[in-house]
């Protein structure tokens, strides 16, 4: 592992991902130090500012203000908050429910094969987008509902790709073996199936992030994402819409952040296949 | 006139910014109508004489000198559209896997048509009925029915069969055959052979036949050169290098061969071939090192080549002590074998259910009505084609399986009922892959031991080593090995580690499931001599399933024949393969060339 560790750190894309990620991430933790201003200060007499060095600019709000009057970058700094947390937390919990059946599921085969796979076939016939607002109508708006609704969609994405590597290291010889050797179907999957499917696992983990941040964004969009108070990247986009020819930046600047962001785990992501896939690294040899 | 003439032909592979040489001033003649066999273990770079005639070298590999001509045109220097329009014409390959080199989404009739036109068969009918032609030359029943099949619908043997006849339908001058038979079940690599022996005759042409089995070459092939780490260490007529092999390498392989008739001991190699690093290191002859009579001289200087015979030549400072290199006659087949059962197997069956749609429940029997017992420190080998129910036995015994219906008794109690951790004890497996059996993440220190990890053992990270360095110990390999991963270590020390992982919990029975038939000779009898040392030392019986009927009879005191599903025949090995009762067993014995290579085979050439 530290061999990975250390191959990881020399592959470009993945340094490059990594900074920028450390970047958001650094503005999401400090943001009541970094932001100049408080995201829900408003300013009526100076709405709709450019940004600072535009013409008609105010160095005081960098990124510019937006219909109400509030400075942009700090709405920026602080709605990172919210798209770090939904990223982290929904991209763990569906990890941890779809990689728990999917290897459930690889391992035992059977009957627990087919009903998992099923219930993940059912649930994947659903539109994502509309299966998460239905769920946040139901659920109600605010951070932890949009964490939950992504996880209850998203699990079925790491269960379906994971099972599928499950099945092919179950089936090597030295799964046998430790079987024969008297491991326990727990221990068994613990010391010989994750440790194969784990560089697998962290890549989607990566992924989802990067997926999970669009979609906090979208249900932000429609307002059935975080509460109405709590500043977000979708929000920003839909509220900018309206004012969309008098201010063109106050759209750009938030779509741009969460091209940024997106783009920084889908590089993250497909660094770590390259680095972590043992497939890979046979061909090269 | 020679069809191939290869003349102090090198071939260089770039490591760590040196050239290593891979080949090393290679010289034959080929000529028309003869077989010129190429043997050696793997790594000797015997392949690389195939690959350098279609300049298909792997990347980083280059001809580095000498010439190589094909009917006087210098093969080397000829423009590329030239050497493609003799490839697959006048010198056409027949592959080591064949179905991987059928196209699965193409007939096998589109195959053959597209090849057909690349020979310049224009009318669409004359093409079909050469297919038909070849095909049936090929001894493929039915020809016109096989065109009309995909590969996957076909048996190995069938599409190794319709590779020959595509190979031969170009009436080719030369043909390269790269271990055409590698690949398929042992019953059908006599029949193989012979094949491509019979369109050679019939068509003249000259056939490289490249083979690891120098038993095999004896018999089909007019000459033979033995390759050992890229040089060409003997060279001579197929039946005088076997008879009086005069390299060392050579008398080496031939004794670390099980014999067929005699019970000897097997001359075990020490070590194995040099890997393209080690080689740089080696100065002197290459075979020095494993040498049993290299002298000072060996080490030296590169011995230069010896006419020892009639067109006969060994590149050794040591021709006339070769001779000398003999083994013991064993009269014993290892310890001899207590009276009493330890395992008893009684009506084992195991059926697999079919296709369950629409209530069609046709069930598809692996093993039925199995029968058999070994008793204690005996090695009792299964013998059978693939897909006879081999495997299945031995999953049904070590308990990856459950059968169907019958009883397993190990030391008169329930084998099939008994937990894991009990079972774990009384029996183990040591597995055909050693790639796939070893996990890649752990050390070997942890996957040897990994019976004390298992639940209800205890065991401190110190006793693990301990136990480890003493596994290590038995199984001939140095303790620091025990912080190596499986990557680092070659097939014959991985098969090793795999053996010692299934004796850390001192199992009373072993099953082997072809555990040397992936490994070269040399490294196949240092295994088959470790384990008759294990027996003597740690006593344990084994189930020895193997397809290799000379390796079983070195092994083994008794045999069973399995032939679809049930056990055809049983009993002491000298009875059963000098009287063989069953049409399967005579079959089974019949694939396997004679050592002398005087004697008649129904298959030589």
């Amino acid at each position: 592992m530290p061999d990975a560790v250390s191959r990881s750190l020399r592959s470009p894309r993945i340094l490059m991902a990594l900074v920028l990620i450390l970047c958001i991430g650094g503005c999401a933790i400090l943001a009541p130090v970094v932001a100049p201003h408080d995201p829900a200060e408003q300013n009526l007499v100076s709405i709709l500012l450019p940004p600072s060095w535009a013409r008609g600019g105010d160095p005081a709000f960098p990124l510019g203000t937006d219909s109400l009057g509030r400075c942009v970058l700090s709405r920026l700094i602080f709605g990172a908050r919210t798209a770090m947390t939904v990223a982290v937390f929904a991209s763990i919990g569906a990890m941890i429910i779809g990689s728990v059946l999917a290897h459930v599921s690889g391992y035992f085969g059977g009957a627990i094969d087919w009903f998992i796979g099923r219930a993940v076939d059912i649930w994947m016939s659903f539109p994502p987008v509309i299966l998460s607002l239905i769920l946040m109508v139901g659920l109600g708006v605010g951070l932890d509902k949009v964490i939950l609704a992504i996880i209850l969609v998203d699990w079925t994405r790491f269960c379906r790709v994971l099972r599928a590597e499950v099945l092919i290291v179950t089936r090597r010889d030295y799964v046998s073996a430790a079987q024969l050797l008297g491991f326990s179907h727990w221990q068994t999957l613990i010391r010989e199936v994750l440790p194969a499917t784990l560089p697998l696992l962290i890549t989607l983990v990566s992924l989802e992030m990067a997926i999970a941040v669009v979609v906090e964004a979208i249900l932000s969009f429609v307002g059935l994402g975080v509460r109405p108070d709590q500043p977000a990247w979708g929000q920003m986009i839909a509220d900018a819409r309206q004012y969309v020819y008098q201010s063109p930046w106050n759209l750009l600047l938030p779509i741009l952040t969460i091209f940024t962001a997106v783009a920084a785990f889908n590089l993250l992501g497909d660094g770590l296949r390259r680095t972590l896939d043992v497939r890979l690294l046979d061909i090269g040899r | 006139m020679s069809i191939l003439r290869a003349r102090d032909l090198a071939v260089g592979a770039r490591l760590d910014g040196a050239v290593v040489p891979v080949i090393r001033t290679l010289s034959f003649d080929l000529g028309p109508g003869k077989i010129l066999g190429l043997v050696g273990e793997s790594g000797a770079g015997k392949s690389m004489i195939g690959r350098a005639i279609a300049q298909l070298l792997p990347p980083g590999f280059a001809i580095t000198a000498g010439t190589l001509s094909f009917e006087n045109q210098d093969l080397l220097r000829m423009a590329p559209a030239h050497r493609r329009a003799l490839l697959g014409r006048a010198i056409a390959f027949i592959p080591q896997a064949p179905l991987t080199a059928l196209n699965p989404v193409m007939t096998i009739g589109r195959q053959f048509d597209e090849h057909l036109v690349r020979v310049d068969l224009l009318s669409r009918t004359k093409r079909h009925e050469k297919a038909v032609a070849m095909l049936a030359a090929a001894q493929l029943p039915q020809a016109s029915e096989v065109l009309t099949k995909y590969p996957h619908q076909l048996s190995g043997g069938m599409c190794q069969r319709v590779l020959i006849a595509m190979a031969f339908a170009s009436n080719p001058r030369l043909v390269i055959a790269d271990e055409p038979t590698t690949a398929l079940d042992a019953t059908l690599h006599p029949q193989i052979v012979r094949l491509i022996a019979d369109m050679q005759k019939e068509n003249g042409t000259a056939v490289i036949f490249i083979t690891h089995d120098l038993r095999l070459a004896a018999h089909v092939c007019d000459d033979v050169i033995v390759m050992y780490a890229g040089r060409a260490v003997e060279h001579g007529p197929a039946r005088s290098v076997l008879a009086v092999p005069s390299h060392p390498y050579t008398r080496c392989l031939q004794l670390a061969n099980p014999s067929m008739t005699e019970r000897r001991a097997l001359y075990v190699i020490p070590q194995q071939m040099p890997s393209l690093r080690e080689l740089r290191r080696i100065s002197g002859c290459h075979f020095a090192p494993r040498c049993p009579v290299a002298v000072e001289e060996c080490r030296r200087a590169d011995p230069p080549d010896v006419v020892v015979g009639t067109d006969h030549v060994s590149a050794c400072f040591r021709t006339e002590a070769t001779r000398r290199i003999v083994t013991a006659r064993s009269t014993i087949p290892g310890a001899t074998a207590a009276e009493r059962p330890l395992l008893q197997v009684d009506d084992l069956a195991k059926l697999y259910a079919g296709e369950r749609w629409f209530g069609d429940t046709r069930s598809i029997a692996a093993v039925k009505n199995v029968s058999f017992s070994i008793a204690e420190n005996e090695f009792v080998a299964l013998v059978g084609e693939s897909g006879s129910g081999k495997s299945t036995i031995a999953k049904l015994l070590v308990g990856l399986e459950r059968p169907s219906n019958g009883q397993i008794l190990l030391d008169g109690r329930d084998l099939i009922g008994s937990t894991g951790a009990l079972r774990s004890m009384a029996v183990q497996m040591v597995f055909q892959d050693p790639q796939s059996a070893l996990n890649p993440r752990r050390r070997v220190a942890s996957i040897v031991t990994q019976a004390l990890e298992a639940s209800g053992h205890s065991a401190s990270a110190n006793e693990r080593l301990a136990r480890a360095q003493m596994l290590l110990s038995e199984v001939g390999l140095p303790a620091d090995f025990a912080s190596r991963f499986p990557a680092q270590l070659s097939g014959g020390q991985r098969q090793r580690i795999n053996i010692a992982r299934a004796l850390c919990s001192l199992p009373k029975l072993l099953v082997a499931d072809e555990i040397v038939s992936g490994l070269d000779v040399s490294i196949q009898a240092q295994i088959l001599a470790l384990l008759a040392r294990l027996r003597s030392e740690l006593g344990f019986a084994m189930l020895f399933i193997s397809h290799d009927l000379s390796v079983v009879r070195h092994l083994c005191s008794r045999v069973l024949v399995m032939y679809r599903g049930e056990i055809v025949e049983q009993g002491r090995i000298e009875a059963v393969f000098s009287d063989p009762q069953h049409p399967h067993t005579r079959a089974l014995l019949s694939s396997v060339p004679p050592e002398n290579p005087a004697s008649t085979w129904p298959f030589s050439a």
